[in-house]
């Protein structure tokens, strides 16, 4: 099984950004951990960031063209304001995850729409960093995914 | 001592047959075995409870959930109550975060996705409260794991 997680911008400050909120995980502490887990469950994970909204459009038709399993995404800001990047998960055929570390929905209302929602398949928010591995974990188990295992 | 979690279940949970589409068939003792499974394999102790009265949820929100160590609630079409009784729930949610308790709130189905827009997210006031939604029985796999992965760090 292949998995894109795609982070948007500033999630490249984990650790010192706001650690009250987002934690003190690094986003390349978070992606090691993720990646051993795969390797030891037949799964490729691959992180990527960006700070550039065209770049988060332009992973997610690359997910498409190499026939990419999961897509799991944190657009962070961009998740309130992205029509690009809803169309372009529409467009990709894959199961999708919309992944937040905080729960935007506890916080600002500017925060509480999410226009990378309605385009996923599911959510996982206000988990911490441990947010990813979870939802990487998941993916062993998930029955809609079981003819990609291994 | 094992650590105590209590799963909530709202109105209308114990009638499942509309997420057929999604999900396949499931239904609310599925899922009980299914968390049932998942909590004796970590080594916690389950309380799963549903209930189609909102009283009775608030109550075992408020009172109930005093014995216990992490809460997770399905709280269904909670947006669509009075709102009076949103201030209820946002209160009961708040002393829970406020006693530093692990909350999660689970949905069955994506509740952003078109056609499945049931309700809006819980808004407590503050402190922290994960999310998980649609995936299914799986919603609550990740939501049991992730309270304990909270727990084994406190």
């Amino acid at each position: 099984m292949k998995v894109y997680v795609i982070n948007g911008p500033n999630i490249n400050l984990l650790g010192t950004r706001e650690p009250e909120i987002y934690g003190y995980d690094t986003l390349e502490s978070i992606a090691t951990k993720c990646r051993e887990f795969g390797s030891h469950n037949g799964i490729d994970v691959e992180f990527m960031q960006s700070n550039y909204e065209g770049k988060l459009v332009d992973f997610i038709q690359d997910a498409i063209t190499n026939a990419i399993d999961v897509i799991i995404i944190n657009a962070a800001a961009y998740t309130h304001s992205s029509i690009a990047i809803h169309d372009a998960l529409k467009s990709f055929s894959g199961y999708k995850i919309e992944l937040h570390i905080s729960n935007p929905h506890l916080r600002e209302s500017f925060r509480h729409t999410t226009f990378v929602a309605p385009a996923a398949d599911a959510v996982v928010a206000g988990l911490g960093a441990d947010g990813y591995s979870h939802a990487i974990e998941l993916l062993v188990n998930l029955p809609v995914l079981q003819n990609k295992a291994k | 001592m094992k650590n105590k979690l209590l799963i909530l279940n709202g109105p209308g949970l114990s009638d499942l047959s509309i997420y057929d589409e999604f999900y396949g068939s499931i239904s609310l003792s599925m899922i009980e075995e299914k968390c049932t499974e998942i909590c004796i394999d970590i080594g916690l102790n389950l309380d799963f409870r549903q209930t189609d009265d909102e009283d009775e949820l608030f109550s075992f929100l408020l009172k109930d959930s005093d014995g216990f160590d992490a809460v997770i609630i399905n709280p269904v079409g909670y947006s669509h109550a009075l709102t009076a009784e949103l201030e209820r729930y946002r209160l009961a949610i708040h002393t829970l975060t406020l006693h530093k308790k692990p909350v999660i709130e689970v949905h069955i189905a994506n509740i952003f996705k078109q056609g499945t827009d049931i309700t809006k997210p819980l808004q407590a006031p503050e402190g922290e409260m994960g999310f998980v939604s649609g995936f299914g029985i799986y919603s609550y796999v990740l939501a049991i794991k992730a309270i304990n992965s909270k727990l084994s760090k406190t």
